[in-house]
């Protein structure tokens, strides 16, 4: 027989008039290779069809089913209860717009981030689709591919104090966005341009350095390492840079 | 994360866009001036353990070439700067502290508490470094015998106190130690990983080593101060 879980859960939903913010306690039994994804079913299943979460793939692809697991964010499929001890508390991600319970919209906030950083590649050239594609060196390849790995599950903001308390901050994710873009060698994008999307509070200076992200991206992403390469690049840029004619959006 | 960018934020842009950058800039360089400040003062007290002699002589030599005459009023304004340039990043609304507060307790990561003890560190530490200058200046100039007395000087031992003595200054300059080189030693380590090049988990280990043997050269500095108050060294 496994071990029982207990599991204290986070219920509020604020389209119900009249509810109130509770932890609400549910029992269940463990079993080998469970996990938070599945016992939260079980949950919903067995003993409560009210209970809100998100999830989509089950396998830390899509970045939906995050959540504070004991207090720190992660992901509620890539997590054994194994690994956990059997008292469990659950609470969704703060930061993010809450939707009922466990479930909160990142969509919006990531929709925001795509538009202020401009995530796509800027570029005058003209697409031709008959063309063969152009080489990229393989290095450059596999250092952009290695931030563009980021699911967007939110996780860098949640834990993020900086995030917290300002709702203007692009959050490691978003600066790790725009270090992608900057060694895109298809990007014709100015140090200029660059600068006036993360030179800012809002974005690369706007970190204390807490490393709450680097330590909770369940990817793994080196975020330190791409907060301070943005960080470096930007003040490098706005040294050099005379700023005078920049166009003000 | 709002979208629409207001007249104000427009405006901020429009007078100097990079004036977040330079203060930013500027509050890591004023905390890598003021631990490199606080780490040789620290050396120079330490001139203690060797000899009187030589703490007497360095202390003579700084006031000979005017170094602490410039160097004291330099430090003093850089410590001001680096209150308004560094204070800017703690939670200043109650709003903000009560969320920072929930934060840090929530999720017990260690570096999110290391930078709650510096914003508590920052606080102490200006107190107390007030108050180390206000009895160091008034007493100036500062020699091997005025520090041991300095050091060694018990509370209020007034009558009206019942006669009762407690070694304040003994108390403040250890706590002043410890205080101070907690601040000065993760501050650093936040400037260099906000800034990058290292691990920043190596990095940890290195300045730990640093501190540790800064704050052990402070507490035989501060038991010779008392021994040479004693009469015996
Ligand atoms: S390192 Fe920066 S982005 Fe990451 S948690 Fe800290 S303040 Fe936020
Ligand atoms: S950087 Fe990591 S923690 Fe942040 S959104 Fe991307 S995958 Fe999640
Ligand atoms: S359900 Fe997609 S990441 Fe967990």
């Amino acid at each position: 027989m496994g071990r029982q879980l207990s599991f204290s859960i986070f219920r509020y939903n604020p389209n119900i008039p009249g509810d109130a913010p509770r932890m609400q306690e549910y029992k269940l039994e463990e079993y080998e290779g469970m996990t938070l994804f599945v016992a939260l079913n079980d949950i919903r299943e067995k003993l409560d069809p009210t209970l809100m979460f998100d999830f989509v793939c089950r396998a830390a692809i899509c970045g939906s089913c995050a959540m504070m697991i004991n207090g720190r964010p992660g992901l509620a499929c890539k997590t054994m209860t194994g690994t956990l001890p059997s008292r469990i508390n659950l609470m969704p991600l703060p930061v993010f717009k809450l939707i009922g319970d466990l479930s909160v919209d990142t969509g919006t906030w990531f929709r925001n981030l795509q538009v202020r950083t401009e995530s796509w590649i800027h570029t005058n050239k003209k697409f031709d689709p008959e063309a063969l594609e152009v080489r990229m060196e393989n290095k450059t390849a596999e250092a952009i591919y290695e931030p563009e790995r980021c699911i967007e599950c939110g996780c860098c903001v949640a834990s993020c104090i900086t995030a917290n308390i300002r709702d203007d901050f692009l959050g490691a994710t978003g600066i790790n966005r725009v270090g992608r873009f900057l060694i895109d060698p298809r990007d014709e994008r100015t140090d200029a341009e660059y600068f006036e999307v993360v030179g800012s509070e809002e974005g690369a200076f706007g970190c204390v350095g807490l490393m709450a992200c680097d330590d909770n991206c369940p990817i793994e992403l080196p975020l330190q390492q791409q907060l301070a390469f943005v960080r470096r690049k930007m003040a490098q840029a706005g040294l050099k840079l005379d700023l005078k004619g920049m166009k003000i959006s | 994360m709002e979208l629409a960018k207001t007249l104000q934020v427009t405006l901020n842009k429009k007078a100097n866009p990079k004036t977040d950058l330079y203060v930013d800039l500027a509050q890591s360089l004023s905390g890598v001036f003021l631990v490199g400040f606080l780490w040789m003062h620290m050396l120079f007290v330490a001139t203690i353990i060797v000899s009187p002699e030589l703490f007497n002589s360095l202390s003579e030599g700084l006031d000979k070439y005017y170094l602490a005459q410039v160097g004291i009023p330099a430090t003093i304004l850089l410590i001001i700067c680096h209150i308004f340039l560094a204070g800017r990043r703690a939670p200043m609304r109650l709003r903000d502290m009560r969320i920072a507060w929930r934060m840090t307790k929530m999720m017990g990561h260690a570096d999110t508490w290391i930078w709650a003890g510096q914003v508590i560190t920052a606080l102490l530490v200006g107190i107390f470094a007030s108050m180390h200058l206000w009895t160091v200046l008034t007493q100036w100039p500062l020699r091997a015998a005025t520090s041991a007395a300095r050091v060694a000087s018990v509370g209020p031992a007034d009558p009206s106190w019942g006669g009762f003595t407690f070694p304040f200054m003994i108390v403040f300059y250890v706590i002043f130690l410890l205080v101070g080189e907690y601040h000065a030693g993760f501050g650093l380590y936040r400037i260099l990983v906000k800034w990058g090049w290292f691990e920043r988990h190596k990095m940890g280990y290195v300045l730990k080593g640093i501190t540790v043997i800064i704050v052990a050269l402070g507490f035989i500095a501060l038991y010779t101060f008392t021994k040479i108050a004693g009469g015996g060294a």
